[in-house]
């Protein structure tokens, strides 16, 4: 069953005079518990597709369903994580935690409490009142990570969210992620991750979806049937034929 | 080839504008000459030719004084130890309390003397915005920039030529478009200064002298107001078109990322499409982010011995110049003649001039925020209020002065109670534009990531106001109340006095007016002077730079 379906989504910038269409007859569907990768060159409009899902942007034509209704504006049912963080500097680790659940009108011992709990998941129990300028980038990143989850989303969507951690970090960051993931105490089961990393999108999804430079179509989609944990697959002829399926799909959309 | 195609166009467009504008200018100024019958009106294009060259000379002087010594200060770390304390003070002082003692020293060079002292009162006013944004602009060239220049081997003066000069060039262009404004802006103090009982205006006119001898002298306000519109046509005109067009070409080439913005709806070409274009895109001057990079570098103590250094060296070179080293006995006679008398209510007129410019202050920062935040959350407010600024900073603020006055007084009867109501006034619309640009730039450069947060998680109304707004232009409103403050100082020296009628409100302005130009008494006026430096420095230490330091967290890293 599906949770998120992309149909026939078009869409163009203005820049300057000139109209430049970022994405061209999207279609896709994302069904329940799956983790899919979104793969493209820079300005593939991979990004654009995210908020579009996100209820960030308008599609120009065609639209985005959530079990089966269209996406007009942002729900808590679906989260976000963005690429620089998007912390609010001028609140703490948990004020940057809670303010969503404020918004939302949960009440204050709640939130605290719950901002508190998904803080100390992703393993930020000493940082509470830190604020974001004092935290280092993997720190500011599991602040979004637990803001986005503490709305209990159905789907979370992110951004490039590795792109700006060094390797170490982001690899750390990753298996957290999965562990969320496949963690059945979470509501969270559908996440959707943009990327432009091929061995990161190979590690980590169900399936991967390339797509072409701009205007942004999908060339292909490639499934990826390795067990998970897949640490022990890495060194694996078949975790490199499947990076290799999805670069070809990427030098394919080239021409 | 579109591209060639469009800015051929566009060209042609502003050829075009030109021409009629020009032609405006030109009918407006014959409408003048024919329906205005006194005999100074007669020369109106004379006039505006002089303050025109006037103007343009000082902003050619200024520019290169700024580049030449902007690019010293940056890069030369003596001439920065130097250079850059001495015009932090200079500029701390309010410019036009320079007015008389340059005057002083001038006249007695006869008409060519005149002419100078009005091109050196211009240049105290316009010289800063330009000093402060070539500095801030080499400050803020990328380490790897420099560095990548060096190993490719350039040095000296290549390294000036195509690194430096390419830099500073949206500063400058900036910070000479400020300059251009601020000249138009004590253009009318310049050109009619009153001295020692007498009015001094430059032989050669100007349209300041002319306004002020409509306003003042035939309290005329119909011409006044025809005068004042005038002005700010030939103001507001050349910003929006020249001014804009050429910050606009200028900005291409910069560092800075240009901020995300929604492109529909600016297909349009035009006067109010390029200055919304130039809102939306170009970086706000940069003599905003160096006026907060100046306060963090220095410590109060520092400041003090560099205030009193400076203010020892001010007062021997005057009196070197002059040929009289004041001996302690001179200096008390200074303060037992007029005005010396009235230095025993100096705290009352201390709580009275802070009084108004707290007052002035207060409104000035209601109304910026409120306008910033309308601006932020709904385009329609926003190109109003541009074009507002766009008027607003054309119009030159002191030339309303008298045109203030005699509304109000025809409004309210009594000319004192009217002074005091025009004061304010003109300091709100003195030290309100310093706030909404600010505040708007700081609205406008909230990263796309935090406004994607903000709508992402449902912030709406007063939430996203309290929670997103308010937080990211809290910097910014402390950098803009420190600008507001400083050109509130300038200004009230002339808001508590209406010249050629010796009608005053009690305050610290009035009587540094009393003892610069009724008296032409330099012992009181340095003093006054000192004490209101004294003022300006420990505010800027006491509050702004604390505030400053507290709000430095709130700065997003992009």
């Amino acid at each position: 069953m599906s949770i998120i379906e992309v149909r026939n989504v078009t869409k163009s910038f203005l820049i300057g005079d000139n109209k430049v269409v970022v994405l061209e007859d999207v279609s896709f569907s994302v069904g329940n518990d799956e983790f899919v990768c979104l793969v493209g060159p820079s300005g593939c409009g991979k990004s654009t597709l995210l908020r579009i899902i996100a209820g960030l942007e308008k599609a120009d034509s065609g639209g985005t369903l959530f079990h089966g209704q269209p996406i007009t504006k942002p729900t808590p049912k679906i989260a976000m994580v963005f690429q620089l963080f998007g912390l609010l500097p001028w609140k703490t680790a948990l004020e940057n935690v809670e303010l969503p659940l404020e918004v939302l009108g949960v009440e204050k011992e709640k939130r605290r409490h719950v901002a508190e709990e998904y803080l100390n998941m992703v393993g930020l129990e000493g940082f509470k009142n830190t604020y974001p300028h004092d935290l280092s980038g993997g720190m500011k990143q599991r602040v979004g990570i637990a803001r986005a989850l503490a709305l209990k989303p159905e789907v979370l969507l992110m951004d490039e969210p590795f792109s700006s951690l060094d390797e170490l970090t982001a690899k750390n960051l990753r298996n957290l992620v999965l562990d969320i993931w496949r963690d059945p105490t979470l509501p969270t089961n559908t996440f959707i991750m943009v990327s432009h990393n091929v061995e990161e999108a190979v590690y980590m999804a169900d399936r991967v979806i390339v797509m072409t430079p701009r205007p942004g179509k999908v060339i292909g989609e490639v499934k990826i049937d390795i067990p998970r944990p897949r640490t022990k697959y890495i060194r694996d002829q078949r975790y490199f034929g499947l990076v290799d399926e999805v670069v070809a799909l990427l030098e394919k959309g080239k021409v | 080839m579109a591209v060639v195609m469009q800015s051929k166009w566009s060209l042609q467009r502003y050829i075009i504008s030109l021409v009629v504008g020009l032609a405006t200018l030109c009918i407006m100024a014959w409408l003048i000459m024919t329906f205005v019958n006194y005999p100074e009106v007669k020369d109106l294009s004379l006039h505006t030719f002089s303050t025109l060259s006037r103007i343009l000379i000082t902003l050619l002087i200024s520019v290169i004084w700024g580049v030449s010594f902007g690019i010293l200060a940056a890069t030369n770390k003596w001439a920065s130890f130097i250079l850059t304390p001495f015009i932090d003070i200079l500029q701390s002082i309010p410019i036009l309390g320079y007015f008389p003692m340059v005057i002083s020293f001038l006249f007695l060079l006869g008409p060519w003397g005149v002419e100078i002292s009005v091109i050196i009162l211009l240049f105290t006013s316009m010289a800063w915005s330009i000093f402060f944004g070539v500095v801030g602009a080499i400050r803020g060239i990328p380490t790897n920039l420099a560095e990548s220049a060096r190993s490719f081997g350039l040095t000296g003066w290549r390294y000036i030529r195509h690194v430096t000069l390419p830099a500073i060039t949206p500063a400058l262009i900036s910070g000479a478009n400020l300059a251009w404004c601020d000249g138009w802006f004590f253009m009318i103090a310049a050109e009619y200064i009153q001295y020692k009982g007498e009015i001094v205006t430059p032989p050669s006119g100007g349209l300041g002298f002319l306004l002020a001898k409509t306003a003042y002298e035939y309290k005329d306000m119909n011409v006044a107001i025809i005068l004042l519109l005038f002005i700010t046509f030939i103001v507001t005109y050349f910003n929006t078109l020249t001014w804009h067009r050429i910050m606009e070409k200028s900005n291409s080439g910069t560092f800075k990322p240009t901020f995300k913005m929604d492109l529909s709806g600016v297909g349009k070409l035009g006067i109010r499409a390029a200055s919304w274009r130039h809102y939306w895109r170009f970086q706000w001057p940069k003599a905003f982010s160096a006026t907060s990079q100046r306060l963090r570098k220095y410590t109060c103590i520092e400041k003090l011995i560099a205030a009193v250094l400076v203010f020892t060296m001010v007062f021997f070179t005057l009196y070197k110049v002059l040929g009289q080293i004041p001996t302690l006995t001179e200096i008390l006679r200074g303060f037992s003649e007029p005005p010396g008398g009235e230095l025993r209510f100096l705290p009352l007129f201390i709580t009275l001039t802070i009084g108004r410019l707290t007052i002035a202050y207060g409104i000035s920062l209601a109304m910026a925020i409120g306008m910033g935040v309308l601006a932020a959350e709904h385009r329609r407010f926003a190109t109003v209020f541009y074009l507002l600024y766009d008027i607003g900073q054309g119009v030159p603020i002191l030339a309303l002065f008298p045109v203030i006055f005699l509304g109000i007084t025809q409004l309210v009867g009594e000319p004192r109670i009217a002074l005091e109501f025009t004061c304010i006034i003109m300091l709100v619309l003195d030290m309100i534009w310093y706030m909404f640009l600010n505040i708007v730039s700081a609205i406008r450069s909230i990263p796309s990531e935090i406004q994607e947060v903000s709508r992402l998680f449902g912030f709406k109304g007063l939430n996203r106001i309290t929670h997103i707004v308010i937080p990211s232009i809290l910097p910014s409103i402390v950098t803009g109340s420190i600008l507001s403050w400083g050109t509130g100082w300038n200004t009230i020296i002339f808001a508590e006095y209406l010249p050629s009628t010796s009608l005053s409100v009690p305050g610290l302005g009035s009587l540094l007016d009393k003892a610069g130009y009724e008296y032409g008494n330099t012992v009181v006026l340095i003093f006054l002077l000192i004490i209101i430096a004294a003022i300006v420095l420990s505010m800027e230490a006491f509050v702004w730079r604390r505030l400053l330091r507290k709000f430095e967290r709130y700065h997003i890293e992009v």
